[in-house]
């Protein structure tokens, strides 16, 4: 275990042992020392992933931090509003998935059970509210949630709410089917109102100047997340380290902010050091050619390298020494599991995942509210689910990939309700696409030696594609 | 040149010795056991026991390929492969011109899509529960106290049936109770028991895509009720090779020779 793995591992021991919210202030404050983060990010070697942690820490740091004033936000609302009203936000959903990685899932989920949370909910949502009941996730001094794509928050934030005697600052953004003017118009309405209603409690007057300067920042992540992205189309060995299915942050909790400008800056600089090695030669061009409609034998299914002490993509299985390019839909288990080790053994690599794609228009920082209206009714879960469909498509496209990977995460309907007409679109182009069924946090709920089977069945299905 | 299968499932362990001459595959010896508790147990006995019926020694087989969920923990096999592909191969082995498996195993239960030169191209697995299992079928004969090789007869000569509603087997096990004791008579719940594992595969089969010829494997299909349920709901014949339970193990031996 390297010293980024200990020191992670013994917070994780620390904060199971205790908690608390008042101790995990402490914990935060502790490593938002200036000295601490810094030798804290020195432990990862991935540049990316580094900025991407010590922001994280500083994001969810202020959030704990009494001095600010706190408010919860659900994963699809424009935090440059946020950062322009002055808000340190905290995301009870992506802090759920931390409860899975921090291992303290299975408490918050059994406090939630307790509290009549049924089974059936998202276990991020229930997870979350656990975590709530159990005084582990910060104080808000404002809820703010929409319901595009997913409804689960407007009504697990009104419970928090309660818990905490905030109805009144409880607000609900409610997002239209529509992509057109009066949806706009509508949307950006409602973003202006909460505004002013945040600023008129809060005692200060609604600053435009700070929504311009969000917009612009987030901007300025926008065309960087461009360039990652396109950097990416032609990568296929990674940094160590580096897995694109954690910057979640920085296109939610970080939109606005010069954080997020900073963490896709740095992994486009990062990234493109990889592919200019990679066109050298000193990295093993591990491009694929694919045989147009040359289908093998079945009897070309190689071996499947599952040893997990063998974790070097360059070892893969025989005979299939190219790297296959995996497209991820949704995320991924936040617990420990073997899925991705079985993907890189085998020569296999997640070159783009969903969440990583750059849906929205560059916005006008002169019309602050229409534009973060834009931003939201942009988002490929809004409206049909034929907008996620051709977002799929022109990523697959986009990124040449040999397979699709979908985790149809538990009780997550805006994602899992579209699966057949996705697998049916890329079905058409001739791109197989795995439906994984499990939990994102639940580990009891997801049965891993399924998931093995079928992720290498996939493999073996598409290495038989291919000859070499 | 002489390759081993073997595949390891959660009821039964099965290994084939193959041997190819002149371009053409014969099974020189096959053996099924139970699994027991210890499947790298179980793939060994199966393996000597395979070897001792051939009279062949491991040093005979040029590869031993492993399958089934206990894949992974048999450290004499030379690569592992999933039962989707071996499945797929066996398959194609007998009946080249098969386009849907469908394989009930003890423990899961799926169907496997073919192309037109048999290489499988989709499939689908039950969920992490035993329904739609033999397990399933298992568990029921015990409850009912009635042999599982009696359910063949039974569905054939029974006209009613009852709707078992209950998909969960410990669910359905106590709706069999609970009928037994309303006085219903066992052999409509037989026939009303080989519907409810026959629903579930329909269903995965039509997610799938049906596509005949259809074939069956895996130890399910040795019991004959299912096999005429799933050709009535089907409105097809299906084909089932000799053995259907040494399938797996079969294709996983077929896999081991190197690509011609």
């Amino acid at each position: 275990m390297g010293i980024a793995e200990n020191i992670k591992e013994n917070l994780k021991l620390k904060i199971q042992n205790n908690l608390d919210r008042n101790y995990i202030r402490n914990i935060l404050r502790i490593i938002g020392k200036r000295p601490v983060l810094a030798a804290y990010g020195a432990t990862f070697s991935s540049r990316s992933d580094k900025y991407l942690n010590i922001a994280t820490i500083k994001s969810i740091s202020c959030s704990y931090n009494p001095k600010n004033t706190v408010a919860y936000g659900s994963l699809f609302l424009p935090y440059e509003m946020f950062h322009a009203l002055d808000l340190a936000p905290f995301l009870p959903e992506v802090m759920g998935g931390f409860t899975g990685g921090l291992g303290i899932a299975d408490r918050t989920l059994k406090e939630a059970s307790a509290r009549w949370y049924t089974p059936d909910l998202c276990t991020f949502h229930r997870s979350a509210s656990g975590a709530v009941e159990l005084d582990i996730f910060p104080v808000p001094n404002f809820l703010i949630c929409s319901n595009l794509a997913c409804d689960a928050a407007q009504k697990t934030f009104y419970m928090d709410a309660k818990k905490f005697g905030l109805e009144d600052n409880y607000y609900l953004i409610d997002t239209p089917y529509d992509n057109d003017e009066s949806s706009i118009k509508y949307l950006a309405a409602q973003l202006e109102s909460v505004s002013v209603d945040i600023c008129r409690k809060s005692g200060k007057k609604l600053d435009i100047r700070k929504f311009k300067k969000a917009i612009r920042l987030s901007n300025e992540f926008r065309q960087w997340a461009i360039k990652a992205s396109d950097i990416r189309k032609e990568l296929c060995m990674y940094p160590k380290g580096f897995d694109g299915l954690n910057f979640i942050l920085p296109f939610h909790g970080l939109a606005g902010t010069k954080d997020a400008v900073d963490v896709y800056k740095t992994m486009y600089f990062e990234l493109n050091g990889f592919l200019k090695k990679q066109k050298r030669g000193n990295i093993k061009n591990t491009g694929i050619r694919r045989i147009g409609g040359g289908w093998t034998s079945v009897s070309n299914v190689n071996s499947i390298n599952i040893n997990n002490n063998n974790l070097s993509s360059s070892s893969g299985n025989a005979g299939s020494d190219k790297v296959k390019k995996i497209l991820w839909l949704h995320l991924k288990p936040y617990y420990n599991n073997n899925l991705f080790n079985l993907l890189e053994n085998n020569n296999y690599k997640v070159v783009f995942e969903e969440i990583s794609n750059v849906y929205w228009p560059v916005l006008d920082p002169e019309k602050p509210f229409e534009s973060l209206a834009i931003k939201m009714l942009s988002h490929p879960l809004n409206g049909s689910v034929q907008n996620r469909v051709n977002a799929i498509l022109k990523m697959a496209k986009d990124f040449n990939v040999d397979g699709v990977i979908m985790f149809a995460h538990w009780g997550c309907r805006h994602s899992n309700g579209g699966a057949r007409i996705i697998k049916d679109s890329l079905k058409e182009q001739d791109i197989p696409m795995l439906l994984l069924d499990g939990d994102c946090l639940n580990k009891n709920n997801s049965s891993e030696g399924q998931m093995l089977t079928r992720l290498q069945g996939f493999m073996e299905i598409v290495d038989a594609r291919y000859q070499y | 040149m002489y390759t081993c299968g073997i595949d390891v499932g959660s009821v039964s362990a099965e290994a084939v010795i193959l041997n190819r001459q002149d371009g053409k595959f014969e099974i020189v010896a096959y053996i099924i056991t139970p699994t027991g508790g210890d499947s790298k147990e179980a793939a060994t006995n199966v393996f000597n026991r395979a070897l001792e019926k051939s009279g062949l020694g491991a040093s005979d087989m040029s590869s031993v390929v492993a399958t089934g969920y206990g894949r992974l923990n048999i450290p004499f096999a030379t690569k592992n492969i999933t039962e989707i592909s071996c499945h797929a191969r066996g398959v194609v082995h007998y009946f080249p011109d098969i386009k849907t498996v469908i394989d009930i195993g003890g423990q899961d239960s799926k169907v496997i899509k073919l192309d037109s030169k048999g290489n499988p191209i989709d499939f689908l697995m039950n969920d992490k529960c035993a329904a739609g299992t033999g397990r399933f079928l298992e568990v029921m004969a015990r409850a009912l106290d009635i042999d599982i090789r009696d359910f063949a007869k039974i569905f054939a000569g029974t006209s009613q049936k009852v709707d078992i509603s209950s998909t969960c087997t410990v669910f359905a096990e106590s709706e069999i109770v609970s009928l037994i004791g309303h006085g219903v008579a066992k052999n409509s719940i037989v026939k009303g028991l080989v519907y409810s594992i026959t629903g579930r595969i329909i269903s995965m089969v039509e997610r799938v895509g049906l596509e005949g010829p259809v074939c069956m494997t895996g130890g399910v299909a040795k019991n004959l009720a299912v096999v005429s349920a799933l050709e009535e709901r089907l409105n097809l014949k299906i084909k089932v090779p000799e053995e259907p339970q040494i399938t797996g193990a079969l294709g996983a031996a077929l896999l081991g020779y190197p690509k011609e």
